[in-house]
């Protein structure tokens, strides 16, 4: 069921929605990578430094959320993203994410919430904050 | 980079595996992604693509240009979805640069599925 203050009509604009943690794991690293076919070393288990996880990587951690915490509405339709990119994730990090619905608006008969997923390392760095505009049922 | 670059070539043909497999990293269970027969009685018709699907060869092409696994820190991406990808479809990038500054590039591109129609269209600046 849908959150009942992620709806169209309940959204409280600017306040944080929800916050989630999440490990990245060697694993999780290693499926994105076959599933994209990224084959940089720096990928793999070993890598100097610790692996990285692919930039796109970090676009799933506030999907993940989104989606868990029944954010976004069955049958959403992404329109648009407006993503900055902070310091790469690496296998270890333990991840926060933190999800506000930043606007919503209607137009031409339809009506659009604006979702900004924001997810931080455990130095407290941004690893990415993505923000995508969707139509809502 | 360039306009006298060659841009890296870099496609993502989409299937349905794919999907299936994208939502289970992400979560993502939209039925528009992965219920087959549900997707087809909307208008789309049709399963379709996660959105960040054919934005894969973006980064790609960008951090195979800057020589980098990841996408410099503070580089940021706006972007417009014009046309559902979906399973079979073959997207390509096109890329230009559109900045005057050699220290921060800033990309104008677009993905292009293989009947030629733009599917996304956006806009890289590299920090």
């Amino acid at each position: 069921m849908t959150n009942p203050l992620t709806t169209f009509e309940g959204a409280v604009i600017g306040r944080e929605v929800c916050q989630g943690h999440i490990v990245v794991t060697q694993d999780d690293i290693d499926s994105f990578c076959r599933l994209m076919g990224y084959d940089d070393p720096a990928y793999r288990a070993g890598a100097a430094g610790g692996a990285v996880a692919p930039t796109s990587m970090c676009l799933t951690y506030g999907l993940r959320l989104g989606w868990e915490e029944d954010v976004f509405p069955p049958g959403a339709i992404r329109m648009g993203d407006e993503n900055v990119y902070g310091v790469a994730a690496r296998a270890g990090d333990a991840l926060t994410t933190t999800l506000t619905i930043v606007d919503r608006f209607e137009r031409k008969g339809r009506r659009f919430l604006k979702y900004e997923m924001t997810t931080t390392n455990g130095a407290g760095e941004t690893v990415c904050t993505v923000a995508f505009t969707a139509i809502v049922p | 980079m360039t306009p006298s670059d060659p841009l890296p070539p870099n496609e993502i043909t989409i299937t349905q595996e794919m999907i299936d497999e994208y939502a289970r990293i992400s979560g993502d269970f939209n039925p528009l992604h992965v219920d087959v027969e549900a997707a087809a009685r909307t208008p789309f018709g049709g399963t379709i693509a996660h959105g960040c699907i054919p934005m894969e060869p973006i980064f790609k092409v960008v951090q195979r240009i800057i020589g980098k696994p990841v996408m410099p820190a503070g580089s940021r991406m706006s972007l417009r979805y014009l046309q559902p990808s979906r399973p079979g479809d073959t997207i390509r990038l096109e890329l230009r640069d559109d900045g005057n500054d050699a220290a921060a590039a800033d990309l104008v591109f677009a993905c292009v599925n293989q009947r030629g129609d733009k599917v996304i269209e956006g806009r890289c600046t590299l920090g």
